[in-house]
């Protein structure tokens, strides 16, 4: 990999990382959208990369697909909802904002610790990168976990994807341009179902906080 | 070429049944015809690879040992299914608990998801199968939100978040298997399992662990092993039973058979000790815990979802024992498949006749429901272990092949199986054996909801009387 490239995998890195931690800051679901495109735009910026460097059709199909999926059609889709139920502000998070911020801080430095030194060896010359989108992983799954709003769950799970397509692509691993498209797709396809039930949610409980959905309980 | 047909068969079934609308016979039929393809395809499949070995659709589609036996359940089940799907909706329309647009959503789905897992078990590729997988989830989250309630809708959105992050991390371990075979192939060139396997010697031990615990994560999640079950009792309660019986008999089997193929290339990696310890440690930790909760367990449908967590325990243990115990393990999950099916399909004439999963509000099945009632006693029979049903002998390897490596967890989970038998007779006794209320009429429902379980029931006593040769065979070339 030449040091440009490199230098570029790593401000994307950067973006994908900080898009991720945004998510955590933000208290309104359009910024959540919004940090989604930009997160989602920068992953598609990854996958072209190779497809122009390598004149590949297909690669360049899925980059497109990822584009248009996940930075065109599932934010779409998201900003409707939003729009439709008013929907400005998220649902408060389980831990108070300082308590996530050192919860973050945590992990990002689990991310640089001796535990995953094997997969920066495995990275060739992306190390920092490698570091970084480990540690948008762990943030990413955090935000599923943290977070008592379904959109904000739902954001959480679409980041984990990125973050890990993300990871992959700096691992340099090689894959089959097919696949790609199919786990596009089938993203595409999560993303409606999602947007399906966070309607049903909002119908049958009236708000999307998942913490007023206690009829497990009750029975 | 028959893998296509399934496929192909599954997707027409699937189109047909969206636009035939609301016309029930024909939907019926058209369930009825995709079955007999399947059972016809899946017993062709199987004597096929007996007399000419591995089945090949290149570069898709790929069937081993493994995945005939693989194949073959999700047939035979999802046959017993199908076809009890007809009295039971047929029941429930009468009842005016569905419309008929729900009979026509819920065929759709159905074909998908068994399309979803006949993809998973064939997918040459481990990203093609994580697709299938994925697949899966998505078809059955409407499936048991399919009565549109509260607590149903709070099920699947706890099963989809649940599943979705399992399946993500599972889909981070794929791809470090496949960044470690990579090395040296090049781009865009189509990695199947075996080109996994071929490479695995030279993986580097550290991240091929670390892959293989996010797979096992991952998987493990859909497999419903503790501690990741938590989406698992509320997900099969929620749903349809004739989908319970495939979620609990089948799903939970072909995510442990997205494990064991990983497992064969982490054993290659970096021992066979290191996937032997997880699947003793998550094997114990599950039979334990859920036997705890069968044991006050106050829902018929939650009770099952619980002992399908607990065999899916056994069964890991039969892999982290190794031996004996492996091939015991794989004989296990086939009988296992077979006897929750039949109390799973049980259990839903039971919620016909008296509208409750609650034990409490049930009593005197043996006479309200005469052959449901013998039927459910044979499948608690089964379950539990007891001799001459097939898991009694299942257990028996597993623990024996347990005892001579790891005999005090062993003898932990042989204690956790008394609970997981007195919970289940708590549950015959209150439910099965008491006196019937005057006002609950005696009948079942029609003839297709109690068939399917008794063709179930026949195949389990003669498989677990008369284990055919050609089984045995096709077992012992998978556990190698």
């Amino acid at each position: 990999m030449t040091p440009i490239l490199s230098q570029f995998s790593y401000i994307i890195a950067i973006v994908v990382f900080l898009s991720a931690v945004g998510f955590h800051l933000s208290r309104k679901n359009i910024n959540l959208v919004f940090l989604y495109i930009l997160q989602s735009s920068a992953i598609a910026v990854l996958l072209f990369i190779p497809a122009i460097q390598e004149m590949d059709f297909l690669l360049l199909l899925a980059a497109v697909l990822t584009l248009a999926i996940k930075a065109v059609f599932a934010p779409y889709f998201f900003l409707r909802l939003i729009r439709r139920h008013e929907l400005t502000f998220t649902s408060n998070a389980y831990l108070s904002l300082p308590l996530t911020l050192i919860t973050l801080a945590l992990l990002a430095g689990l991310a640089y610790s001796h535990v995953f030194k094997s997969f920066v060896d495995l990275s060739g010359g992306n190390m920092h990168a490698v570091s970084l989108a480990i540690a948008a992983i762990f943030v990413s799954i955090f935000l599923s976990i943290n977070r008592r709003g379904a959109l904000s769950q739902i954001i959480g799970v679409l980041s984990l994807e990125n973050t890990i397509v993300a990871l992959t692509l700096f691992l340099g691993v090689v894959d089959s341009s097919g696949l790609d498209i199919g786990v596009s797709f089938d993203i595409g396809v999560w993303v409606v179902i999602a947007v399906l039930f966070l309607s049903m949610i909002y119908k049958q409980f009236g708000s999307l906080d998942v913490s007023t959905m206690k009829k497990l309980k009750e029975e | 070429m028959i893998i296509l047909i399934v496929i192909l068969t599954l997707i027409l079934a699937s189109a047909l049944s969206f636009f035939l609308g609301k016309n029930i016979r024909s939907l019926e039929k058209i369930v009825i015809v995709s079955s007999l393809i399947e059972l016809a395809a899946a017993g062709y499949v199987f004597f096929n690879f007996l007399a000419n070995g591995q089945i090949s659709l290149a570069p898709l589609f790929s069937l081993d040992a493994l995945g005939v036996l693989f194949f073959c359940l999700i047939a035979v089940i999802g046959a017993a299914a199908s076809f009890y799907s007809i009295g039971y909706l047929r029941a429930e329309m009468q009842k005016g608990i569905i419309t008929v647009e729900r009979v026509n959503i819920f065929y759709v789905l159905l074909h998908l998801f068994l399309l979803a897992m006949f993809t998973a078990v064939s997918a040459d590729s481990p990203i093609f199968a994580w697709i299938a997988i994925e697949a899966t989830t998505l078809s059955t989250a409407f499936l048991i939100c399919f009565y549109k309630k509260p607590s149903s809708i709070e099920a699947a959105w706890k099963y989809l978040i649940i599943n979705s992050v399992g399946l993500l991390l599972a889909f981070l371990g794929t791809m470090l298997f496949i960044a470690l075979a990579s090395k040296g192939v090049e781009a865009g060139e189509w990695l199947n399992w075996q080109s996994i396997l071929t490479a695995a010697t030279n993986f580097n031990p550290s991240i091929a662990k670390v892959a293989f615990i996010l797979v096992m994560l991952g998987y493990g999640t859909k497999m419903g092993l503790v501690p990741m079950h938590t989406w698992l009792p509320d997900a099969h309660s929620k749903a349809p039973v004739p989908v319970s019986s495939l979620l609990s008999g089948v799903l939970l089997s072909v995510a442990f058979f997205l494990i064991l193929r990983f497992k064969s290339a982490v054993d290659l990696a970096a021992g066979a000790d290191f996937s032997q310890h997880l699947f003793i440690g998550f094997g114990v930790l599950s039979i334990v815990v859920s036997a705890l909760i069968i044991l006050r367990q106050k829902n018929y449908k939650r009770l099952l979802a619980y002992s399908s967590i607990e065999h899916m325990g056994i069964a890991a243990l039969g892999f982290g024992f190794g031996g004996i115990g492996a091939f015991a393990a794989l004989l296990h999950i086939l009988y296992h498949g077979l006897a929750k099916s039949i109390l799973f399909l049980s259990a839903g004439n039971i919620f016909l006749k008296y509208g409750s999963t609650k034990i409490k509000n049930v009593s005197g099945v043996l006479q309200a429901l005469p052959i449901t009632g013998v039927l459910f006693i044979l499948g608690f029979l089964a379950i539990v272990g007891l001799p001459p049903f097939g898991i009694f002998f299942t257990e028996f390897y597993v623990f024996s092949a347990g005892i001579k490596t790891q005999p005090v967890l062993a003898g932990l989970a042989i204690i956790a199986l008394i609970f997981v038998f007195a919970g289940f007779l708590k549950l015959i006794s209150k439910m099965i054996l008491s006196k019937k209320p005057e006002e609950v009429a005696v009948g079942e429902a029609n003839v297709w909801t109690y068939v399917p379980i008794v063709i179930l029931v026949i195949v389990f006593v003669v498989a677990s009387l008369f284990l055919p040769e050609q089984l045995k065979t096709v077992i012992n070339l998978a556990i190698k």
